[in-house]
């Protein structure tokens, strides 16, 4: 049979009420937009705060000091071994560890290539709290070039405020490593000046990090101190945020700082912003898809005389239902395909307008949006069709 | 390709009604190329009858074969093709598409399968005497056009068996004439069998076989 839809089109009441068809096109438009755009925005959160998350393998690491208040100002502030095996008997901290801090004066100078001096602080911590280690973070008596560990905070700083303001050059992560800082260690004793590589960048501890045994031995030298305890503990934790571990916290008087985790929260945040979005949009499309059934349903009630005298004057059901059905397959391909060129075009703006080329954010939309809307073509014709049957059969 | 109906009787019609039938209750086979004359008065289930025997309704106790397969396990997509094929029919009530055209209603039936092309409606048409009406809405037509559109329509396909209820109730003479002439070529073309139900005999149509419902 080479009939098609033009044959008994004649024969139908397809032009009744045009507005909740038009409605329920705007509607499948925007709702399948929102969701396609969503998915973009979530893997486009992924890609911009990869590096900054410092959640591995399912642990946050936070820093705590002793609050300083207008009343214990004088005291020491430092965690005796007493306060730090209290915190690792806690069934919430999965490890704690001590930052041991520098005793003494140093001065950093950037040498011959970067004219600046600054006063330092350095610091040490255990090796199975540092993220980024790499295998020259050693150090040797006698050895007078030391490798050293920044935050990526601080070299953020000092791109983005620092350098700039005195007009020296930036830096990336790459060219770190080809730069000798010189240290200084100005003690009772006397004045010793060591060479400072960076050798890696750390997401998680925010510290200018030396190996442990050379600072140890740096305190005794020039700080005449035997053991110094630390005024800055790490703590290794499933859940920063655990409400338990907060009070306990608090109750004792210890600050936190959840710089890191914040972080982490805040992705965590804005992806579920972005899934609520997208949970917004798939009701939108399913609100679009009733409105339509409806619509549909309509123009059969409206059309059912003709309907049943097509029937039984012999034209076969599922021909009909097929055929009634397909008249619609181009809005639909029309519509998510607009849909698509959309995101595409609001993908790049992003990307290029607000992210200003961004590395690391591609322009381009990625793969799984366009297979969400392949997926989305295909249920919304063949719910179309099988809802077009049924209400044939019925008649 | 037969007919035949194997104690075939309506549910709903008394019993003496059925005994004093010649086609209730009854194996009656109908052959090809045969002209049957159904003789039925109002109320003995002539248009049941026909309606059972084009698959339209099955409050029936018995069974109806085409081609020895019976017509109550017909599906919808079997039914279709059924009426496409192998039967077709003029209805009492006409059953036309009251808001097209003439043209438009002889040629939704034929586009479905085609025996003549469209030239031969025309030629039809003219031959009844509605060629006028062609473009014109079916509403507008007379009963008695409309019954002849229906003739029409009922000879665009091709089939086994012709159905025919009451189909000249609001002709002349002489378009009776004319119109049965058109039927029987059809018919013989096609080797088709006629099966006519009427209150009475009909004139100029020449049986095979008469039975009384």
């Amino acid at each position: 049979m080479n009939l098609s839809f033009k044959h008994i089109d004649p024969f139908l009441t397809t032009d009744q009420n045009k507005a909740s068809r038009w409605l329920s096109y705007i509607g499948l438009g925007i709702g399948v937009l929102l969701l396609l755009c969503s998915i973009q925005m979530y893997i486009n959160i992924d890609a911009l705060l990869k590096n900054k998350n410092a959640k591995k393998d399912g642990y946050d690491y936070i820093s705590i000091t002793k609050k300083v208040t207008n009343e214990n100002m004088a005291q020491d502030h430092s965690f005796s071994d007493a306060d730090i095996s209290e915190l690792k008997k806690l069934s919430l901290i999965d490890d704690a560890t001590g930052l041991v801090a520098n005793k003494f004066l140093v001065k950093a100078t950037g040498g011959g290539a970067v004219p600046f001096t600054a006063d330092m602080f350095l610091e040490a911590i255990d090796e199975n709290f540092i993220d980024t280690l790499p295998p020259t973070f050693n150090w040797k008596e006698g050895q007078t070039l030391i490798p050293v560990i920044i935050s990526s905070d601080y070299l953020e700083l000092y791109n983005t405020v620092f350098a700039p303001s005195r007009d020296l050059p930036q830096v990336s992560e790459k060219t770190l490593s080809t730069i000798i800082v010189q240290l200084e260690f100005i003690g009772n004793s006397g004045t010793q000046t060591f060479r400072g590589n960076i050798v890696a960048v750390s997401d998680r501890i925010n510290s200018v990090l030396v190996p442990k045994n050379f600072l140890e031995w740096a305190n005794q030298q020039f700080g005449n101190k035997v053991k110094s305890d630390p005024s800055r503990i790490f703590l290794k934790t499933k859940d920063a945020n655990n409400p338990e571990l907060l009070s306990f916290l608090q109750q004792k008087d210890y600050h936190i700082n959840k710089d890191k985790t914040k972080f982490g929260r805040v992705k965590q945040v804005l992806q579920m912003i972005v899934t609520g979005l997208a949970g917004f949009g798939i009701l939108v499309v399913l609100l679009a898809m009733v409105l339509f059934s409806f619509y549909l349903q309509l123009m059969i009630a409206k059309s059912k005389e003709n309907l049943q005298l097509l029937l039984t004057i012999g034209y076969s059901p599922d021909w009909l239902s097929k055929t009634v059905a397909k008249k619609w397959i181009p809005v639909y391909i029309i519509v998510i395909i607009m849909a698509v060129v959309v995101t595409v075009v609001l993908q790049w703006s992003f990307q290029h307008f607000v992210m200003k080329d961004r590395e690391g954010l591609s322009p381009f939309v990625n793969w799984m949006v366009f297979a969400t809307a392949l997926l989305l073509l295909i249920l919304s014709i063949a719910i179309n069709f099988r809802l077009v049957k049924k209400l044939l059969y019925k008649l | 390709m037969q007919i035949s109906l194997q104690q075939v009787a309506p549910t709903f019609i008394e019993q003496e009604k059925i005994a004093s039938s010649q086609v209730w209750n009854k194996s009656i086979v109908f052959q090809p190329a045969e002209k049957i004359q159904i003789i039925a008065p109002s109320g003995s289930g002539k248009t049941s009858l026909i309606h059972f025997l084009y698959g339209m309704r099955k409050d029936y106790s018995g069974d109806i074969a085409y081609d020895e397969k019976n017509i109550r396990g017909f599906d919808a997509e079997d039914l279709a093709t059924y009426r496409q094929a192998n039967i077709s029919i003029v209805f009492q009530d006409l059953r036309l598409f009251t808001e097209q055209t003439v043209l438009q209603n002889l040629n939704i039936k034929r586009q479905l399968n085609p025996f003549h092309s469209e030239n031969k409606i025309a030629a039809m048409a003219r031959r009844l005497g509605i060629e006028n009406k062609l473009n014109k809405l079916c509403k507008t037509c007379s009963y008695g056009e409309q019954q002849r559109i229906a003739i029409i329509r009922s000879l665009q396909q091709p089939f086994d068996f012709l159905l025919l209820d009451e189909p000249f109730s609001h002709l002349d003479d002489n378009n009776r004439k004319i119109g049965l002439e058109l039927i029987e070529e059809e018919c013989s073309l096609r080797k088709a069998s006629i099966i006519l139900a009427d209150l009475r005999p009909v004139e100029h149509f020449k049986a095979d076989k008469t039975l009384n419902l």
